[in-house]
């Protein structure tokens, strides 16, 4: 049970480095070398990722062209696709099981939405569409939302694997495979869920408001 | 009646109420969940055209759903494995 939750393996400069913060270096490393080996042997495949995710945003973000933003919201959903299933190789454990990696995503979003809106419309232009009477609600609800974007990641991810470590411990060969598995198909799903949110907030953000 | 030590009394309850928060967690989203479904089925029935629309709205909300019960699993874990009640008893270090 105790290895479910993230701990602190050693220290940089007195820093604490936890293994969760190892295994992001690691799901970085794999996805730096997948793209530079994919874009060198197969760009094919780089351009049909890139159609589908464009698609993608495309679809949720409706009447917007999503080109400015798929660098963003792309990279975002690829590595929370990897990010949220290597825990099933040994010895490397999930990086969004610790509540600070979701936390920074979801803050990360939550900046991005106001660099975008900045770069669409104008430092000043964004300014005047901010100044309502509405700017306290609008800003506590982009508080709530970074908050439950990333206690939503978070508790799917640590409740799969929590339930993965009681079963383990109940049955010890087989039986925790079939809960990996659907905690794979969770993962997915998050990672799908948390780019559609970050993509309806960005895509708030940038469309035009006065426009009623 | 029994004389329980209050770290004692603390464990029970806390482990009393996580069962029930859980249960009342789990209920309350299953329902409204079965009941989008429902309805997104009825949909799709009705104008199979939009079926794909429908599957995309109802996978992200069925997702939205859940979410209220995983804030309920989520205060049962700091209850259950980081209780700011029980360290009053046992100080840890």
């Amino acid at each position: 049970m105790e290895e479910v939750f993230p701990r602190v393996v050693f220290y940089i400069a007195g820093i604490p480095v936890r293994n969760t913060v190892v295994s992001t270096w690691i799901t970085m490393a794999v996805i730096i070398g997948a793209a530079w080996l994919a874009q060198r042997r197969a760009p094919a495949l780089v351009e049909m990722l890139i159609d589908f995710l464009r698609s993608t945003i495309g679809d949720v973000m409706g009447g917007i062209d999503p080109d400015p933003f798929v660098p963003f919201l792309g990279s975002l959903i690829i590595f929370l696709l990897l990010a949220n299933n290597i825990g099933v190789v040994p010895m490397v454990h999930t990086p969004t099981k610790d509540i600070n990696a979701p936390a920074a995503l979801a803050i990360v979003v939550f900046l991005a939405v106001y660099v975008f809106g900045v770069r669409q419309k104008g430092f000043l232009g964004y300014l005047k569409e901010l100044l309502t009477p509405m700017l306290v609600l609008d800003l506590i609800g982009d508080v709530s939302r970074t908050v439950s974007m990333s206690l939503r990641l978070f508790g799917n991810i640590i409740a799969t694997e929590i339930v993965v470590a009681v079963i383990y411990r109940l049955v010890k060969p087989i039986a925790p495979l079939t809960m990996v598995v659907l905690g794979m198909v969770t993962g997915v799903l998050q990672a799908y869920i948390f780019m559609v949110l970050a993509t309806s907030a960005i895509s708030s953000a940038v469309q035009p408001r006065n426009s009623k | 009646m029994w004389e329980l030590d209050p770290g004692t009394l603390v464990t029970l309850v806390t482990i009393v109420v996580a069962g029930i928060a859980m249960v009342a967690g789990a209920i309350t989203p299953a329902i409204v969940e079965g009941r989008a479904v429902l309805r997104a089925l009825e949909g799709m029935v009705r104008q199979p055209e939009i079926a794909g629309d429908l599957r995309n709205t109802l996978i992200v909300s069925l997702a939205l759903l859940e979410t209220t019960a995983i804030y309920v699993l989520l205060v049962i874990l700091i209850l259950l494995f980081a209780n700011p009640l029980l360290e009053r008893f046992f100080p840890v270090g």
